[in-house]
């Protein structure tokens, strides 16, 4: 057992909580850590744990893996993407091919990787033939895009970036009405990429606790713990609790990488529409392998206005933390991770997919609020 | 004399003087024993006992050859092991080998050495044996066949059904490394490791047993790992399962691999190890019988049976002592993206 985990939730369980504290996490890979401790049953009945938008996967646009859809199934090409993608389904009816699953099995040249160097590999193992390489992903999977890009590419190499940045989705939360969260935990590895600075307004502009957590029990029950005491101080500041990985300033290499190859733009997230200033986009020098410039591409008003969720889905509500993943009204019937609906019982970073990877198979009725 | 050919062509399967010299060349000159004949339609076996066990297996593992072992030493293992957590002495086995067109002869002939070796240390015969040629592009390399023959050895009965609630559930060693070794063989994500498969046989570990009284069942975990034999267990006996996690083995470099990918290492396949129930007076005996076996130093007690209104789940009680149900695989785990 590790002795340093336990001695957090004893020190947290010895804390004098005024009110329920609810805490959201913004990390596919926090929430994963936090279901597979059972940390959510160990804890005092006062302290909550929200996944919030934390999965990439889940909020990269419909209209996107769409394109990639007809990319791979209509273009002599292979479509190359990370493993998660493949099985998120876009608003089509039944009979009609709904995923790179689906296209891969229809005779199309999907390939899963599982990092840009594959890609690279596979576009220079085949130098005739073009690769589109679809690179859905936060901060902390795009500077390795990043970095594949200004390394350069082999010619019949194309990007189809879904590049978002984290902050703006959290800084929306913040400036909704009403915010549904009492603390955050801020996400450790996009922090290790882009330094802790992003996260210091939570605690000054909004006057909410936050601390940087990594991903092992030991570091979430750490920042869980911090959060609490700033709760009851009434004091709140950003607490780093993942030193060992996440330095003032970030990685300023990768920073530089990303600012070299790519600009900030207004960006899509599936089911919760345009968020300002949250996107990646090639800049301009790299057009020549911007697969949206260089191939053909479906007329994308249509396709986005169809787009968002499929019918019934609250995959939005989920990404929001506005509900928990149980709540959906199509949790666990029909939506499966073997049939999924919505993008979050698709990836193993979807709050949906990890609460039912983790024995959750009831469906609880949506509270009032 | 060694087969001329470099390479596996149709005409190796065509019945004529090319497929008799595989066979002499490649199979029999390995897998020669008294009882094998490769010139007869069958063959007669001398079964000594009264209880016959009988159990068939394919193997299809890409690639053909990782860390630990190959498909040949697989086909010998994943075939016996069935006889021995079954509580037999594995004898005989037959082999099917379907090759396809373009096979590497030096390829063959290691998997097959392979599968030689392994027929002789677990101490079973390949009694009768066919190959088949495929054309270029309709198998997968190789893929093998066996079925095998064995007595039932152990002193007691051993079946789901004697299991009871209070009983405990004991692994021989570390569990995930025969999936981590074959995904990293590979080379599927870029990952390089030294993870070498548990691929062996786990009659030793079985025979251990078989002094010890209170042994209710066993199983090799192997598709579906651990979970799946708990599962298993779980529904045919309707008692809900308590495995605790900080004792089950799992080497770091498993966990690393898991972590990064995504991957559960409890999900993950064994081809060396055995599941055991055993009555929760004799779990310190089982446990020092195979704590004294090579190999089994890490065995471990890791769970406990135990009757409930809601049975038949599989639950896992966390190092901080938060509990977590384990649901069945639901479908192969996706690499994670960040």
């Amino acid at each position: 057992m590790s002795p340093k985990a336990a001695d957090w939730l004893e020190r947290i369980r010895a804390l004098d909580l005024p009110r329920k504290v609810r805490i959201m996490n913004v990390c596919g890979g926090h929430e994963r850590s936090i279901s597979k401790a059972g940390l959510r049953n160990v804890l005092p009945d006062t302290v909550e744990l929200i996944p919030g938008p934390g999965c990439p996967v889940c909020v990269c646009p419909e209209e996107d893996i769409y394109q990639a859809i007809q990319w791979a199934t209509n273009e002599d090409l292979t479509l190359a993407t990370f493993g998660d993608m493949l099985r998120v389904p876009v608003n089509l009816r039944k009979n009609e091919i709904r995923s790179l699953e689906q296209a891969k099995a229809a005779g199309a040249d999907v390939v899963p990787v599982a990092s840009p160097q594959e890609a690279v590999a596979l576009a220079r193992a085949r130098p005739e033939r073009r690769v589109v390489f679809f690179a859905a992903g936060f901060e902390t999977t795009t500077a390795p895009v990043a970095a594949m890009m200004a390394q350069g590419v082999p010619e019949n190499l194309f990007l189809l970036l879904s590049g978002r940045r984290t902050w703006p989705a959290v800084s929306l939360l913040l400036n909704a009405g009403e915010v549904g969260f009492d603390a955050l935990i801020a996400p450790g590895h996009v922090a290790t990429v882009m330094g802790p600075e992003e996260w210091e307004c939570v605690a000054t502009d909004h006057e909410m606790p936050v601390a940087i957590a990594g991903f092992d029990s030991d570091s979430l029950l750490a920042a869980i713990h911090s959060v609490l005491r700033q709760v009851q101080e009434g004091a709140p500041l950003l607490d780093n609790c993942y030193t060992l990985a996440v330095q003032p300033g970030g990685n300023p290499v990768a920073r530089r990488l990303l600012a070299d190859v790519m600009e900030i733009a207004d960006a899509n997230w599936r089911g919760i529409g345009e968020i300002p200033a949250s996107g990646f986009v090639l800049r301009p020098e790299y057009a020549a392998h911007d697969a949206r410039k260089a191939l053909p591409v479906e007329e994308g008003e249509a396709r986005r206005r169809m787009g968002e969720m499929p019918a019934g889905c609250e995959c939005a509500s989920v990404v929001l933390g506005r509900i928990y993943p149980a709540q959906c009204r199509i949790y666990g019937a029909p939506c499966t991770p073997r049939n999924p609906v919505g993008p979050c019982m698709v990836s193993d970073e979807g709050a949906c997919r990890i609460w039912w990877s983790n024995g959750r198979r009831a469906r609880v009725e949506q509270e009032a609020g | 004399m060694k087969l001329e050919d470099s390479h596996i062509s149709l005409a190796h399967g065509n019945g004529g003087r090319f497929m008799r010299e595989l066979i002499d060349e490649v199979f029999a000159r390995h897998l020669s024993n008294d009882t094998l004949d490769t010139n007869a339609d069958s063959v007669a076996l001398s079964l000594p006992g009264e209880r016959i066990m009988f159990t068939t297996d394919g193997f299809t593992v890409q690639p053909l050859e990782f860390p630990g072992g190959s498909i040949g030493s697989l086909a010998v293992h994943g075939t016996t092991n069935d006889l021995a957590v079954a509580g037999a002495d594995p004898l005989f086995l037959s082999l099917n080998a379907f090759i396809e067109e373009g096979v590497e002869v030096a390829l063959l002939e290691r998997i097959v050495a392979d599968l030689g070796r392994a027929a002789t240390e677990t101490g079973v015969r390949v009694a009768a044996g066919d190959t088949k040629v495929l054309p270029r592009g309709q198998g997968g390399g190789i893929y093998l066949a066996t079925t095998g023959i064995g007595v039932y050895r152990h002193p007691g009965v051993l079946a789901m059904n004697e299991i009871r609630a209070g009983d405990v559930m004991l692994v021989s060693g570390p569990i995930g490394d025969h999936g981590i070794a074959v995904m990293l063989a590979r080379e599927q994500f870029g990952l390089r490791g030294d993870i070498r498969s548990d691929a062996a046989s786990v009659l030793p570990l079985t025979r251990a047993l078989r002094a010890v009284p209170g042994v209710r069942f066993m199983r090799d975990p192997t598709r579906g790992g651990l979970v799946s034999v708990a599962h298993e267990i779980a529904r045919a006996t309707g008692l809900e399962i308590t495995l605790d996690e900080p004792s089950i083995p799992v080497r770091p470099a498993v966990t690393t691999v898991c972590d990064m990918l995504g991957y559960d290492p409890f999900y993950l396949a064994c081809e060396g190890r055995v599941v055991a129930v055993v009555a929760p007076d004799a779990a310190a005996e089982a446990l020092r019988a195979w704590k004294a076996l090579p190999g089994g130093g890490d065995a471990s007690v890791i769970g406990e049976m135990r009757a409930l209104v809601h049975g038949g789940r599989v639950l896992l009680k966390t190092e901080l002592g938060g509990l977590r149900i384990l649901e069945e695989l639901e479908d192969d785990p996706l690499p994670r993206i960040c």
